[in-house]
């Protein structure tokens, strides 16, 4: 398949917020020119937020973004703990609404909903368990066989044949040879294991971190379990 | 019901077409009604190693697309009456069948025969998937030697998967693993992988192990196949294929080097 060309993704940004106190136009007006007046250069083309927090409802939505502008600011749209039908007036005017960082993890909202089509992927990091569910597979996992278990670790009762390739999230246990390609931790784990009765892989991978046959010659074709040290794999025997 | 039994292996060259003749022959030999078919559309083999090339009117092919009778191309065995060969289209390729006229030829071939040998093409792709797929056995011929064993690993995972059986979730298909050019004297000096090695791989049941010999090559030649050479060694071990078949139990022969006698040894022989 080819290549995505373009890819949401959840980002987070330091943006200048300028908190209004006042709705007034003529009022900001005069109290932006003092401010930019002192470094101009700082504030040229500066991406802005524009707090409507503390003001009543009363506001000149696209009288703001206009001033903003006129001080070479970059608008980027409005925040605040403000009503739902203020925000529905605020998207009618063609703005974007804004939620802080606090406001986006309590109500898992994501920054741009507004503006894009499809959602972005949450912008919270999975969390590293402790605990997976297991993934049994019974019998042989054979040549160009490959078995995943996402979220889980993974239970092989059986010989994984050279050119299969096991895959969990968690840890892969192989209650017979593993002579194919293992590969624990998949999505990030570095506390994932390798255990099997029989080591003659090809490769084994913990958290991205890999072996070739060539570095398992200390325990060849003996049990052993596989495990993630210093960002080092180690084997050792298991009896 | 007919057993249908695909001789299969992944990999090329390794006794496909000789085993599925020997054990086409052998089974009718011990008086059971068996077809031959030949999967491999487009390198027509079998009817050669069956001695019948030159009898070949309608094929496979025709039969599928309606331009000839079962009857009209099936070629009966001068050896044996209860043998019949269905063979393969030289001038087609493996497009040529689809499942569900397969399936319908099968299905008429079962109410007639008590065996159904399929002779599979080499490879993993639709030739090969055809000739296993309405399988109730497997044959997994397989030479003692690396890449041989992993095409066939593959393969089984095939059957596993790919099959009839698999689909409607029957019972799966039975593997059996045909070890075939097997010489003990090169597994004795490591050059070749032994049974135990193959076994431990593949880990399916051992149906038998077929001699490295020179008798297999002259049988092809000849349109004998090599069952019919009850002097030689890979004749006697089809025949024990067979037995095994018809569920004997039989001592593996033929896996150790044969000690030379004094005569032998004192002549040079």
């Amino acid at each position: 398949m080819a290549a995505a060309r373009i890819e949401f993704k959840g980002s987070s940004f330091t943006l200048s917020v300028l908190h209004l106190k006042t709705a007034t136009i003529a009022d900001i007006r005069a109290d932006l020119a003092k401010k930019v007046a002192q470094a101009p250069d700082f504030f040229y083309l500066v991406p802005i937020v524009v707090s409507i927090d503390k003001l009543n409802d009363d506001i000149d939505y696209q009288g703001i973004k206009t001033l903003i502008e006129e001080f070479n600011f970059t608008f980027v749209g409005f925040t605040g703990a403000i009503s739902k039908e203020q925000r529905q007036l605020i998207r009618e005017c063609g703005f974007s609404f804004v939620n802080t960082a606090k406001a986006n993890t309590v109500k898992k909202t994501v920054l741009v909903e507004e503006s894009v089509a499809e959602k972005p992927k949450a912008v919270i990091a999975t969390p590293q368990r402790d605990l997976y569910t297991d993934k049994i597979h019974r019998g042989q996992i054979r040549s160009g066989q490959q078995v995943y278990a996402k979220d889980q670790n993974l239970v092989v009762i059986g010989s994984v044949s050279a050119g299969a390739e096991v895959i969990a999230d968690g840890n892969i246990h192989v209650y017979g040879s593993l002579r194919g390609r293992a590969i624990a931790g998949a999505t990030g784990h570095h506390k994932a294991q390798i255990y099997c009765q029989k080591l003659e892989a090809e490769l084994v991978s913990i958290n991205g971190n890999y072996w070739l046959s060539e570095s398992m010659e200390e325990h060849w074709a003996s049990p052993v379990y596989i495990q993630l040290t210093d960002n080092e794999l180690t084997s050792s025997k298991l009896i | 019901m007919a057993r249908i039994i695909v001789v299969t292996s992944g990999k090329g060259g390794v006794g496909k077409t000789t085993s599925s003749a020997a054990i086409g022959l052998g089974l009718a030999l011990k008086g059971h009604k068996v077809v031959l078919i030949d999967f491999d559309i487009g390198l027509r083999n079998l009817d050669l190693i069956m001695g019948c090339e030159r009898r070949v009117v309608y094929d496979f092919v025709n039969v599928i697309n309606g331009e000839a009778t079962l009857n009209q191309a099936l070629i009966k065995d001068k050896r044996v009456s209860s043998l019949s060969i269905l063979p393969a289209s030289q001038t087609r390729d493996k497009d040529a069948l689809n499942k569900e006229n397969v399936g319908k030829v099968l299905e008429d071939l079962g109410k007639l025969y008590d065996f159904i040998i399929c002779d599979s093409p080499a490879g993993i792709e639709a030739g090969a998937m055809m000739a296993l797929y309405y399988a109730d056995e497997a044959i997994i011929t397989t030479n003692p030697e690396v890449s041989s064993v992993r095409d066939s690993d593959r393969i089984i995972g095939m059957l596993a998967s790919r099959s009839r059986r698999a689909e409607l979730g029957l019972e799966p298909i039975k593997e059996h693993l045909l070890l075939t050019r097997y010489s003990p004297k090169r597994v004795a000096e490591g050059e070749m992988l032994s049974v135990e090695d193959v076994e431990d791989i593949l880990s399916i049941p051992l149906l038998g192990v077929i001699p490295e010999s020179q008798a297999v090559l002259k049988a092809s030649n000849a349109g004998e196949p090599v069952i019919l050479d009850t002097e030689s060694d890979a004749g006697q071990a089809y025949q024990d294929v067979i037995d095994r078949l018809l569920g004997e139990t039989i001592d593996f022969r033929f896996l150790v080097v044969e000690k030379k006698g004094i005569f032998s040894r004192m002549f040079g022989g």
